[in-house]
């Protein structure tokens, strides 16, 4: 079978599989990312705030994940939150041993990673968000969540949106470590098609194919959220 | 669940499985740089075949996850009869060139970027400066576009050797024997899970620590026109 | 021109175009040995452009420069670009006349000696031990001999600057080029440099200065070169050009400047 019939759409091509698993790379992506938003910006609250053990457990995180491989930590979440569950579940009788949802493994996985380095970004945008527009916005009697909500966070995310395009397309990749859990990404996928037809070349580029194509489209994504994002900023005199 | 005894014969083996690891790295962060280096000649080149040819390789390379590429080159080259039949089999049928040669490729993408960035970073009046004294050449890239750059690479250079350190975990899943590999048998032949893992991730953790910190005393060393005068 | 002749620099028709701008419309001018010549005129005149096609940092559409009776050789390429025919004719002859930058564009990662032997060891592959005793003879000369092993960055402007006409003098050149040498720093600082350059021409030496600062160049110049979009529109020794200017545009020039 050429490889066009085998990528295809038709009997015995895994054209199908491929989107189904570039669907659920970018689920488990997105979800990864929300994670590690969650917690960058808990961190970068934390070192904000001056407060130093917060700070300090902060700092300690983000270093932490830094300089772990992320295929380490991948397995450690899964295989290490997998070992509780199944203890837990023998303590109630069951046999055997019970894994954790991939997917849910996964996301947390990429999501404490990429919370690691989310931390920075929020912590140099909050910083960039002008002190004046913070004054003029307590003067006129805001209140703290209020200005949360409207001033601050509008702010951070404007100046964020470059690091987190970056970030995002680290996600994407990182996603792909998933698939020794055996959720049905991209990868894994490609993994199966190979192993199942005997073309590996076939199927890893074209699973490569489709990881550019993801990260071709993320960039005109953010380049245009950027572009939007940015219309009422002040840019350096050049 | 953690049992000093365990924690001693893990850490031992993985250690003697560092070899593997730091060769991986070493080798590709070493043969990265030249091959970024030329990629970085071609992008600034100004002759546009080769410039386009090097922005593709760095969309290819930085757009799709290292794993991909490993596999293509280690179970995708290796399918082709043309391959096994050509010069290059005798290199590309071991697992340690074929995981060698991708992070070498991934790691020059990424190293080209930086190259370029350093390069676009020197101050155009030194430059000017420079030729107005006479240098051209070589020898105006010796004496002042390179150190100027090398000293602008630092800090971005720092990340991409330890990214590629972290990289270096995938090539267990080429049937390399390097720390992760070895970490994870050690948990299947004992079942203890955490031990492994923990003792491999300190391992690693370490190793990035002590190279930051070279990194930094290198730009320490480097940079005397940045501090402050000592009285 | 014939080399017999003694002039340090000729420059002759030169004209300089970028994209579709013409910035320099032919401009000509003579410099004998020991001549200071500072090169007025407003922004956009053309006058750093002027000096920065003598040494090459931009490249001449049409005209001629001359370096101490050396022509620099030109040639056009297939798309009809003016380029120089030979680079090591424009290496010599660029290590023959100094230049002194606006930004001062020191060598940010050597020292102030470090800069000053540079050039001097490895384009005109001097011993360094010459170059060594001489650098710090012109740094004692501009005044800071304390700032020998320190870095450009631990300098004020003035001081960067006196470095930089150090450096430019350790080339031993036949020509000096000075851009705006003092446009960049405070005015406190520019007395410091103006006092440096008074000397360099008293001493004799042969100088092209593109400045704003009038009262210097009326002080220290042989001749005045004023520069009026791309053309030079006024040109004589500063007594007879201030004192009774026959050009409207130069006596406006001057009203503008005292402003």
């Amino acid at each position: 079978m050429d490889w066009l019939t085998a990528l295809g759409f038709g009997e015995g091509g895994w054209g199908p599989a491929l989107l189904d698993g570039a669907a659920m790379t970018l689920l488990v992506s997105s979800a990864g990312l929300a994670i590690g938003a969650a917690l960058g910006s808990l961190v970068a609250w934390a070192k904000l705030s001056g407060a130093r053990l917060a700070g300090a457990i902060g700092e300690g995180y983000a270093a932490l994940f830094r300089g772990l491989p992320e295929l380490l930590v991948v397995y450690f979440v899964y295989f290490g939150s997998s070992a509780l569950l199944t203890a837990a579940a023998h303590l109630l009788g069951v046999e055997g041993f019970v894994g954790v949802p991939a997917f849910g493994a996964g996301a947390l996985a990429v999501g404490v990673i990429s919370g690691a380095y989310q931390a920075e970004v929020f912590r140099g945008a909050f910083l960039a968000v002008a002190k004046g527009e913070l004054e003029a916005a307590r003067a006129v009697g805001m209140g703290r969540w209020l200005m949360f909500r409207r001033i601050i966070a509008p702010q951070v995310l404007r100046y964020a949106i470059p690091g987190l395009g970056n970030l995002w397309q680290v996600a994407l990749k990182d996603s792909s470590l998933i698939s020794v859990t055996g959720l049905a990404e991209l990868m894994r996928v490609s993994q199966l098609a190979s192993g199942a037809t005997h073309k590996p070349f076939t199927y890893y580029v074209a699973g490569g194919a489709l990881y550019l194509a993801l990260t071709a489209f993320s960039d005109r994504v953010f380049e245009f959220a950027e572009a939007r994002a940015t219309r009422g900023m002040r840019r350096e005199a050049t | 669940m953690m049992s000093l005894a365990l924690i001693w014969t893990t850490f031992l083996r993985l250690m003697a499985a560092l070899q593997v690891t730091l060769s991986v790295w070493a080798l590709s962060v070493f043969i990265g740089a030249f091959i970024g280096a030329g990629v970085t000649w071609m992008r600034v080149s100004g002759v546009k075949p080769l410039g386009w040819f090097a922005r593709a390789y760095i969309f290819v390379v930085r757009g799709a996850p290292l794993l991909v590429q490993l596999f293509v080159v280690y179970y995708g080259l290796s399918s082709f009869p043309a391959i096994r039949a050509s010069v290059f089999w005798p290199f590309l049928r071991d697992a340690f060139n074929c995981a060698t040669l991708a992070c070498a490729l991934c790691t020059a993408a990424y190293q080209s970027e930086i190259f370029r960035g350093a390069l676009s970073g020197v101050p155009p009046g030194q430059v000017e400066a420079a030729r107005a004294c006479g240098m051209s050449g070589f020898l105006l890239f010796r004496r002042v576009i390179f150190p100027i750059a090398l000293r602008q690479a630092l800090p971005a250079y720092s990340t991409e050797v330890i990214s590629m350190v972290k990289a270096t975990a995938l090539v267990s899943l080429v049937t390399l024997w390097d720390v992760m590999s070895v970490a994870l048998k050690i948990r299947n032949d004992t079942l203890v899970t955490y031990t492994p893992l923990m003792v491999a991730g300190a391992i690693y953790f370490v190793l990035n620590y002590l190279i930051a910190r070279i990194f930094l005393l290198i730009e320490d060393w480097l940079s005397p026109h940045l501090r402050a005068r000592r009285a | 021109m014939p080399e017999a002749s003694g002039y340090a620099l000729t420059v002759s028709g030169l004209r300089k175009r970028f994209g579709a701008l013409e910035v320099l419309k032919g401009v000509s001018l003579n410099a004998r040995e020991g001549d200071v010549i500072s090169i007025l005129g407003s922004s956009g005149s053309g006058k750093s452009t002027l000096l920065r096609c003598i040494n090459l940092l931009e490249t001449p559409d049409e005209g001629v420069v001359t370096v101490a009776g050396e022509t620099i050789l030109m040639r056009k390429t297939r798309d009809g670009r003016a380029v120089p025919a030979d680079r090591h004719q424009v290496d010599r002859i660029r290590s023959e006349l100094g230049m002194v930058f606006q930004s001062f564009n020191l060598w940010s990662h050597m020292t102030i000696l470090e800069n000053l032997i540079e050039a001097p060891i490895h384009v005109q592959k001097r011993p360094r031990a010459e170059c060594l005793e001489e650098a710090r003879a012109l740094l004692a000369k501009v005044g800071i001999s304390d700032k020998t092993d320190f870095y450009p960055i631990h300098l004020s402007g003035g001081q960067q600057q006196r470095a930089a006409i150090a450096r430019a003098l350790a080339m031993r050149p036949k020509v000096m080029l000075f851009d705006e040498p003092t446009s960049a720093l405070d005015p406190e600082l520019v007395g410091e440099v103006l006092r440096v350059m008074r000397s360099l021409a008293e001493e004799g030496r042969t100088m092209l200065i593109v400045t704003h600062e009038m009262g210097f160049a009326r002080d220290v110049s042989d001749r005045i070169v004023f520069l009026d979009q791309g053309l030079v529109e006024a040109e004589g020794p500063p007594a007879e050009l201030f004192g009774d200017p026959k050009s409207d545009r130069f006596r406006q020039f001057i009203a503008k400047e005292r402003a």
